[in-house]
């Protein structure tokens, strides 16, 4: 196994965060149909990139170099690799990253249907997992652990308590990302989806924050374990004051042409702050069910 | 070369790619058949010399919100020509506001039968220009298949994009030398917002009516009605904003080859989507569906 493949892996899940930036600048610009073709732009594949035309050809140049880095990935982890599992993974990424640019052209020749834009925008999120997890498994320290912890009957389980917190991140990234889709400028505020928003935002902070002190205060000394539960508290707090920045930026400036800078920045800044969370989550929920031991304690019924 | 199971993930992606391009092939612009096509017994009855005039001003009541400096610099070429370009959302000159959409919505001809009974045959095609990024007219009406012909007089992409409820979704690209397009709407609705999605900045409102019974204001706030049967109608003031935007409604009588009057007035915090420094709440929330908005 060659430091290069993790590298190369890495570098995928750097640009599939950097292409999830690019999408959210699609949304917040409000530019998903700058042009009504696909896959080529005003019927160019290089087009003048003016107005919103550069936010969408952008997305879509970007996108394309991130496929073709998959791809180069997929290929890489057959030659060098020996798990089977890392080897389809690397092929689950490829599968992720093609219905990905599909569902994108899909979305804009059906001018932008909320469902499928939402699909879009989650499974952007599930690819990212993917690309982060084939960092973590092609990583040195997953292949050679140089530590490893029990558990025994201490109150609940860390590895059940990081699950949660994950899926409550994805099904807080899902609300987000139609609550994205959905809005309009002549939009009154707050609407139903913005009040769930916040309610998932609440739901995490509980879980993911019960998730990273047990970690700190169970095994504080470990730091494979501590460095993502305090990065993840830290991510955790600021996302929730870029999620009420973008809410103040939205909605304090009602007669001003939109979308105006300031609410572009902070909206994107959300997105890619819930990206970078999500994905610290990934490698905590990892790390965790890799070094952490549970000792089943076998209890036997004494004769009468 | 491959394993089974990287066969079948091939052969997946294979698939999901044809039936994508399957669903995209055949786009483009589509004019739905059906719709509010006049048919045999709801064809207006024929002029009988004595139509009216309902004419009337519309005027803005306290302060109207001022408009705004549109930052044009994502595109030079709408710098250059329109260098000082404004929102139009209340376009208030003198306590009289433009772009107020006035029509018949409701009401009985000669007594006889409703308005909305009868389609009246569609009149010839009205132009929709985009010229130095922003669209004129900013609000206009037509009657349900009447041609609408979008010309770009700017020299750079513009993508006219309408986005009613009622009548199917359209959006097109149009680069500058490009020839006219032509859409039409089969539907009533009042009314369709229509957008740029390459200049966001850029809106227009475009009314779908059966009948030719609408005028838009002038930048005196002053609106004619012209043709209008005798008979007892409801007339509607639209104006844009305020989430789906705001009416004003009035009955007012035509007599044979008679002149009615309506004056509306907008105005007051009501109709208001709140104030720059306050956070607008809604009084009823609902929950979105999962559909196009």
């Amino acid at each position: 196994m060659s430091r290069g493949v993790h590298r190369f892996a890495v570098l995928v899940a750097c640009a599939t965060f950097f292409l999830i930036i690019a999408g959210a600048n699609v949304t917040s610009h409000d530019a998903g149909l700058a042009t009504s073709d696909w896959p080529l732009s005003n019927g160019q594949f290089f087009p003048k990139m003016v107005g919103n035309l550069f936010w969408e050809h952008g997305h879509r140049m970007v996108a394309t170099a991130v496929g073709i880095l998959t791809i180069a990935l997929a290929i890489y982890l057959q030659f060098s690799e020996r798990r089977s599992w890392v080897k389809r993974l690397g092929w689950v990424a490829l599968f992720g990253v093609i219905a990905q640019g599909l569902l994108g052209g899909l979305t804009v020749k059906m001018n932008l249907p909320l469902a499928v834009s939402s699909a879009h925008a989650t499974l952007a999120q599930l690819f990212f997992l993917t690309t982060v997890s084939l960092a973590v498994f092609t990583s040195r320290s997953w292949m050679s652990p140089t530590s490893s912890v029990s558990e025994a009957g201490e109150g609940v389980s860390i590895r059940a308590l990081c699950v949660v917190a994950l899926a409550a991140i994805l099904v807080q990234l899902v609300l987000g990302a139609t609550l994205r889709h959905s809005a309009t400028w002549d939009q009154w505020l707050p609407t139903g989806l913005l009040l769930a928003h916040v309610g998932g935002a609440i739901v995490v902070t509980l879980i993911l924050g019960a998730s990273a002190l047990t970690v700190l205060s169970r095994h504080r000394h470990e730091k494979y374990l501590a460095r993502p539960a305090m990065a993840a508290l830290a991510l955790l707090a600021m996302q929730l004051s870029l999620g009420l920045a973008a809410y103040i930026t939205r909605a304090a400036s009602p007669y001003d042409p939109q979308p105006l800078n300031p609410m572009i920045a902070v909206t994107v800044a959300h997105v890619a702050g819930g990206a970078l969370l999500f994905a610290t989550t990934i490698i905590l929920t990892l790390r965790v069910f890799r070094v952490v031991r549970v000792d089943r304690q076998e209890y036997v019924l004494a004769p009468a | 070369m491959f394993s089974k199971r990287a066969r079948l993930w091939l052969g997946l992606i294979m698939a999901i790619s044809l039936l994508s391009l399957a669903s995209s092939c055949g786009g483009g612009p589509k004019v739905e058949d059906g719709g509010e096509t006049p048919a045999a017994g709801n064809t207006p009855p024929p002029s009988k010399g004595d139509e009216g005039t309902i004419t009337g001003k519309v005027s803005y009541t306290g302060t109207a919100p001022e408009a705004k400096k549109i930052d044009t610099s994502a595109d030079a070429a709408c710098t250059s020509k329109s260098p000082n370009l404004t929102t139009e959302e209340w376009a208030v000159k003198d306590g009289k506001v433009a772009n107020t959409f006035v029509y018949i919505k409701d009401g009985t001809i000669d007594g006889a039968k409703k308005v909305g009974d009868y389609v009246w045959p569609a009149p010839a095609a009205v132009t929709l220009d985009q010229d130095g990024c922003h669209y004129k007219p900013h609000v206009m009406g037509v009657v349900v298949k009447q041609d609408i012909t979008i010309k770009n007089s700017d020299p750079t992409t513009h993508n006219i994009h309408f986005t009613p409820k009622n009548n199917p979704d359209w959006n097109q690209s149009q680069p500058n030398g490009a020839p006219t397009l032509t859409h039409k709407l089969n539907v009533a609705e009042v009314l369709v917002p229509v957008k740029c999605n390459q200049h966001p900045w850029m809106k227009a409102y475009v009314a779908v009516l059966k009948h030719p019974f609408f005028a838009v204001s002038a930048e005196d706030g002053s609106f004619t009605i012209k043709n209008v049967p005798p008979g007892k109608y409801t007339v509607v003031a639209w104006h844009e904003g305020a989430g789906s935007g705001t009416e004003k409604t009035m009955e007012v009588t035509v007599a044979a080859k008679g002149a009615a009057t309506a004056d509306f007035a907008f105005g007051g915090t009501a109709e208001l989507r709140g104030q720059p420094s306050s956070m607008p709440v809604v009084s009823a929330i609902e929950f979105p569906m999962v559909i196009k908005h």
